[in-house]
């Protein structure tokens, strides 16, 4: 197995281990940053299989998912300060 | 990369499952964002990127906006019932 898959496995360990604090969270702001950091541990994870695999158009998803959840967290962000 | 795909399997199943079982509506909503990008990185490991690219664009992004949209109409018309 290579290594860049062992590093990728690793990120996504680390999202496990964040969503018991999406889920287990005390307040609602803890689950919305923990959603926005697995957000981004998903992002490195896809563009350490995309190097893996040698493949351009797998690029192009870890991009996609990191211009939308961005969108996604400032909304419900914007909400629960009360102003959408 | 089977490995992989077991651990984010995983993440979808806890997700899944909380979502159904959890009462609060807000939680459910932050919790089917992660379930979707997890579908998302799912179709990725399958090889369809165009499939992925997809429900990234509309499960992460526009879905959750929808929701949140929503659930702000369902909280100011929750007096009126």
């Amino acid at each position: 197995m290579n290594s860049l898959i062992i590093v990728s496995i690793f990120y996504i360990l680390l999202a496990l281990a964040l969503s018991y604090r999406v889920f287990k969270g005390p307040s609602a702001v803890d689950r919305v940053v923990a959603a926005d950091s697995i957000d981004l541990l998903t992002v490195v994870a896809l563009v350490l299989f995309s190097v893996f695999s040698k493949r351009a158009i797998y690029l192009d998803i870890a991009l996609t998912i990191a211009i939308l959840g961005f969108i996604g967290t400032l909304l419900i962000s914007k909400y629960l300060e009360g102003k959408l | 990369m089977n490995n992989l795909a077991i651990f984010i399997a995983l993440i979808m199943f806890l997700g899944a499952v909380w979502t159904v079982l959890t009462e609060d509506v807000f939680k459910a909503i932050v919790i089917f964002g992660i379930v979707s990008l997890m579908s998302s990185v799912m179709f990725l490991l399958m090889q369809a990127p165009d499939v992925a690219i997809t429900e990234a664009a509309i499960g992460s992004g526009i879905t959750t906006a929808l929701f949140i949209f929503t659930y702000k109409k369902m909280e100011e018309r929750k007096d009126e019932r």
